[in-house]
């Protein structure tokens, strides 16, 4: 299972990565914005895509736009982990497909059960 | 009141208002002389309202110079004070996290071998151990001791280390409570000007540029009052479930 973390601030990849490695997930890779993320998404090998919404460059949002309208990549799991709250916001990333939406400032368990959920969701299908 | 008369008179307003800027006291009553000998009272009225408007500019011009003094040297100090507040807030969390990720692997060390020990032991107190896996055991616990040691002190003082990365709170507090008073400096003095402009641009409406509802705005600050925003994961969790999720 590789994990690409996007996030334009290296402390909360960090963060993540750790909380990932304390998950079980050892193997990720990351990037500061979507620009960034895209070429390392479509060179193939990411199971999993955990983004922030507010980068510059190539903002979350379109990131997963990008990644829904991919063939190769449309259903690749992308795990949402944002500080923006606006109702309007979270119904866009739903309805862009969003696989699950973590509000920072966030705990471990949190990440946990989301991430826990997108995969009973996958292996239900 | 003649053509001419009116011309001198004008004129001598003129040298009157110049002659005040210049501060030329004898121009001045020369000047005023001139004029109250026309009787003319119109005259003097614009004579008053020209001084009360030279007043109110040179008031406002203080203002001004005020608003020019935030400009030039207090807005670019601020910069550079909030860009301190970035750098200062990253060093320590990048100091802490290398603190936390040095620190995590020594607790994983001392776990694994405790639980290698804490098997063994079991075997040997149920009588399951013969004497050279006895004497492994031992050497195994002997090994252990000093690294609990050692690990406990590297431990101890990491957090200590974790501890002072967090002094920053300190100074980048009084750093951030220096700008609050410099943004209220400058709301008091916009709301001057706005006040001193808004005379004559009451029609002019404020400008109501629609807002990309989406647009990312990072944390927000007075979540509570504003119900277009939502507090925290439940909500978020809620709405989603109300969408199907």
């Amino acid at each position: 299972m590789k994990i690409l973390v996007v996030d334009d601030f290296s402390t909360m990849r960090r963060i993540i990565k750790n909380l990932l490695r304390d998950l079980g997930f050892n193997n990720t890779v990351e990037a500061d914005d979507g620009l960034t993320a895209l070429p390392i998404l479509q060179a193939g090998g990411i199971d999993f895509l955990v983004t922030d919404w507010n980068m510059p460059g190539m903002q979350g949002i379109d990131l997963l736009k990008a990644v829904r309208a991919d063939e190769k990549l449309a259903k690749l799991p992308v795990l949402m982990v944002t500080a923006e709250t606006k109702r309007e916001q979270i119904m866009t990333a739903a309805q862009a497909g969003v696989s699950g939406y973590v509000v920072k400032p966030f705990t471990a368990a949190t990440l946990k059960e989301k991430i826990d959920k997108i995969f009973e969701r996958i292996d239900a299908q | 009141m003649e053509a001419t008369d009116k011309a001198l008179q004008l004129d001598a307003a003129r040298a009157l208002v110049s002659a005040l800027e210049s501060d030329d006291i004898e121009e001045t009553q020369q000047q005023l002389m001139i004029l109250t000998s026309g009787h003319e009272s119109e005259l003097f009225n614009e004579v008053g309202k020209l001084t009360r408007e030279l007043h109110d500019s040179m008031a406002n011009f203080q203002l001004d110079s005020r608003l020019v003094d935030l400009t030039n040297n207090d807005m670019p100090n601020t910069r550079d004070r909030l860009n301190y507040v970035i750098s200062t807030t990253e060093e320590a969390a990048t100091k802490t996290l290398g603190f936390i990720e040095d620190t995590l692997p020594l607790t994983s060390e001392l776990k694994q071998s405790a639980d290698d020990i804490e098997q063994s032991w079991h075997r040997f107190r149920m009588k399951e151990m013969n004497a050279d896996e006895f004497r492994a055991l031992s050497k195994e616990i002997e090994t252990y001791l000093p690294l609990v040691k050692a690990h406990s002190d590297q431990i101890h003082a990491n957090l200590s280390d974790m501890m002072l990365a967090q002094g920053f709170q300190d100074l980048t507090g009084q750093v951030i409570q220096q700008v609050i008073s410099l943004v209220e400096e400058v709301e008091t003095n916009l709301v001057e000007l706005v006040k001193i402009a808004g005379n004559r641009n009451e029609d002019r409406q404020t400008n109501n540029n629609v807002v990309d509802p989406i647009k990312a705005e990072g944390p927000q600050i007075n979540a509570e009052n504003n119900d277009n925003v939502l507090n925290n994961q439940d909500e978020v969790d809620d709405l989603l479930s109300s969408l199907g999720f």
